[in-house]
């Protein structure tokens, strides 16, 4: 499935809520949509805020593709070149309150996919996001 | 998937007493904003303690942490705290990145909750009780 999306929150939801449908209908399980989907929201949510702020004139492509034990998610952008899979860990902040709350969603993208994999091609960022069906995620980057 | 926002001011509410939000449905990059837009006008009061109630809450992102971590630090500067109910358990592991931050408690059950609750307002009306 593929979807052309306004650099909005709004169709960064239309984009999520095409996944559940999409999964749903191919029997994925609950667990791994809601990771799937949280990996899309968190991604498209950096594009559209990040490399477009939020202007609506720009937009971006998501790609669904299902190969039965595993899910890929591809997001191609024209914003400034950025490589989501070098952005450093978060360090744990227990005891400073006043740590502020970044890179959570980075965080949440390692934590809920097994593969992260950006290329630059041309002037477009391409992320492809790989999740192993029915195990638990927590997963390798790369990049190139 | 929408958001709706449900605000239950408990007795003693309005001289610092808590404050329960129900969240129905996704807190979610196009969400998020409206819960922080409604939640404005009870952290500007003097409510020390607010509970979100996440039984019906189906989906959340970073930005519906970010919400709930600047209420939290809110809350802390006048001593009070966020707590959370309910939570489904994808709601949960996505909340284990701020769970450990100080100012934020996640309860099981009301009943839990509510002994707590008691013996905080216990501690704000007699500070040497404890």
């Amino acid at each position: 499935m593929n979807l052309e999306l306004r650099a909005t929150p709004g169709e960064v939801m239309r984009a999520v809520d095409a996944l559940w449908e999409f999964g749903h209908q191919r029997g994925l399980s609950e667990s791994d949509l809601f990771g799937l989907c949280l990996a899309l929201e968190e991604c498209g949510s950096n594009i559209v805020n990040h490399a477009f702020d939020r202007d609506p004139r720009q937009s971006f492509k998501v790609l669904f593709e299902y190969a039965g034990n595993s899910f890929v998610i591809q997001l191609r952008d024209r914003g400034p070149a950025f490589d989501p899979t070098t952005a450093p860990e978060r360090k744990p902040a227990a005891t400073d309150d006043d740590d502020p709350p970044g890179r959570w969603g980075i965080q949440l993208v390692r934590r809920h996919v097994d593969e992260m994999r950006y290329t630059r091609e041309g002037e477009e960022n391409v992320l492809r996001l790989t999740k192993r069906l029915g195990t638990k995620s927590g997963g390798k980057q790369s990049h190139s | 998937m929408a958001l709706e926002i449900k605000i239950l001011k408990s007795v003693g509410a309005q001289s610092g007493g808590a404050v329960t939000v129900k969240l129905i449905g996704s807190l979610d990059t196009a969400t998020a904003p409206d819960l922080e837009r409604q939640l404005v006008p009870i952290l500007a009061g003097p409510v020390k303690d607010m509970v979100f109630d996440l039984a019906e809450l189906k989906f959340i992102s970073s930005a519906g942490l970010r919400v709930f971590s600047n209420a939290r630090k809110q809350l802390r500067t006048r001593s009070g705290q966020a707590s959370f109910i309910h939570m489904q358990p994808q709601i949960q592991e996505v909340f284990e990145i701020m769970k450990s931050l100080p100012g934020v408690t996640v309860f099981k059950s009301i009943a839990e909750l509510d002994s707590y609750l008691a013996a905080r307002q216990q501690s704000h009306e007699n500070p040497r009780a404890i």
